[in-house]
């Protein structure tokens, strides 16, 4: 087994077992019809879009420190150009897929076409 | 238990996730293919979606693979990506009441956003088993998105073709989710913390070291915020 075979063998174990047992969670506190503690409640509603927001963070700083700012790379044109196309899309169409597939589409015309 | 019927009524329910799973399934395994260099990728392209069934996590793994992330930063950052899972159940609880455990066990394993939306929303005719359409449901949307994944990993390491740019549906995906959420006023403090806490975080930590920080400073903000937005979701 080389190194990376193990890797991807715990990689499945453990983003199986922790996304197993958040799935389980209700069912193995709660299965006998308590009501769930308010903070865990709280908890529960908005950590969902700050972790969102941090991803995002996370995905456009990984585009900018990988694609510095100039001219080889647009000016990160390609990255904004296509994120906003994506919320903007998604704001008036409400098609999750539509957004995705443009978005992916206008971003890879830019970096293999216009500034390659 | 599984009639004609209830088949027909929750597949024709799964058709739009049926799109869904299969295009976005395709790029997440494009990405895996392309990313990782171990021998049959196919075959972990399917593993790993069969087991976790999670979209943003399907995406994210390849990078983790790549980089060989930590296993305790997996972990961490599996446990606050899909954190709101754990609040699904509770409105699936009255209803898996008793029924046998391999049944739970499967309806609670496969329970994505798109599968526990079309439980909620519950097409059962009239007559029929809701514990059967929710399994068929359950059990329609698992196929597609290991369709989609192995497929699109096996479309990746079996043809050459200029992907260069495909990554960016990983950014499209949370951009989505991120605009999905905001339409509710009672989120958009919550994700601007999130968002502040990787920003100041990303002055002291690099790239590969900055999740784990923001998570943290994110939750603490966040407790602190609870009085505040506690309350705003009451009035609301």
């Amino acid at each position: 087994m080389n190194g990376m075979t193990l890797y991807l063998f715990q990689l499945v174990l453990v983003t199986t077992a922790v996304t197993l047992l958040l799935r389980a969670f209700p069912f193995i506190a709660f299965g006998r019809g308590n009501r769930p503690p308010e903070l865990i409640r709280y908890i529960g509603e908005v950590v969902s879009p700050a972790a969102i927001a941090m991803l995002v963070v996370y995905c456009y700083w990984a585009y900018f420190k990988a694609r510095p700012f100039s001219a080889a790379y647009g000016w990160n044109l390609p990255e904004i150009a296509a994120g906003v196309l994506v919320v903007a899309l998604h704001l008036w169409k409400r098609n999750p897929l539509l957004s995705i597939i443009a978005g992916v589409i206008l971003y890879m015309f830019l970096v293999q076409k216009v500034f390659p | 238990m599984f009639t004609r019927r209830v088949l027909k009524s929750a597949w024709l329910s799964s058709l739009p996730v049926l799109m869904g799973y299969l295009t976005m399934g395709f790029a997440a395994g494009v990405l895996f293919a392309g990313r990782i260099t171990a021998p049959a990728v196919s075959f972990w392209a399917f593993l790993t979606s069969a087991t976790s069934i999670s979209g943003a996590l399907q995406f994210l793994m390849s990078g983790w693979a790549q980089q060989r992330t930590p296993l305790l930063d997996v972990a961490l950052l599996t446990f606050c990506l899909n954190l709101r899972y754990a609040m699904y159940g509770f409105s699936l609880l009255e209803r898996f009441k008793g029924i046998p455990w391999y049944q739970k066990f499967y309806l609670i394993w496969t329970l994505t956003d798109e599968t526990y939306a079309l439980e909620v929303e519950n097409r059962t005719p009239a007559g029929e088993s809701s514990i059967a359409y929710c399994l068929a449901v359950a059990a329609f949307d698992h196929l597609y998105w290991v369709i989609g994944v192995t497929a699109g990993a096996l479309f990746g390491s079996g043809v050459r073709f200029d992907n260069r740019g495909i990554d960016f549906a990983m950014t499209a995906l949370f951009l989505v989710i991120l605009t999905d959420q905001c339409r509710e006023k009672c989120n958009r403090i919550p994700a601007l913390t999130g968002l502040g806490a990787t920003v100041v975080c990303g002055l002291f930590f690099s790239l590969g070291n900055v999740l784990i920080p923001s998570m943290i400073l994110m939750l603490i903000l966040l407790l602190l915020l609870r009085g505040k937005l506690a309350k705003k979701e009451t009035e609301a």
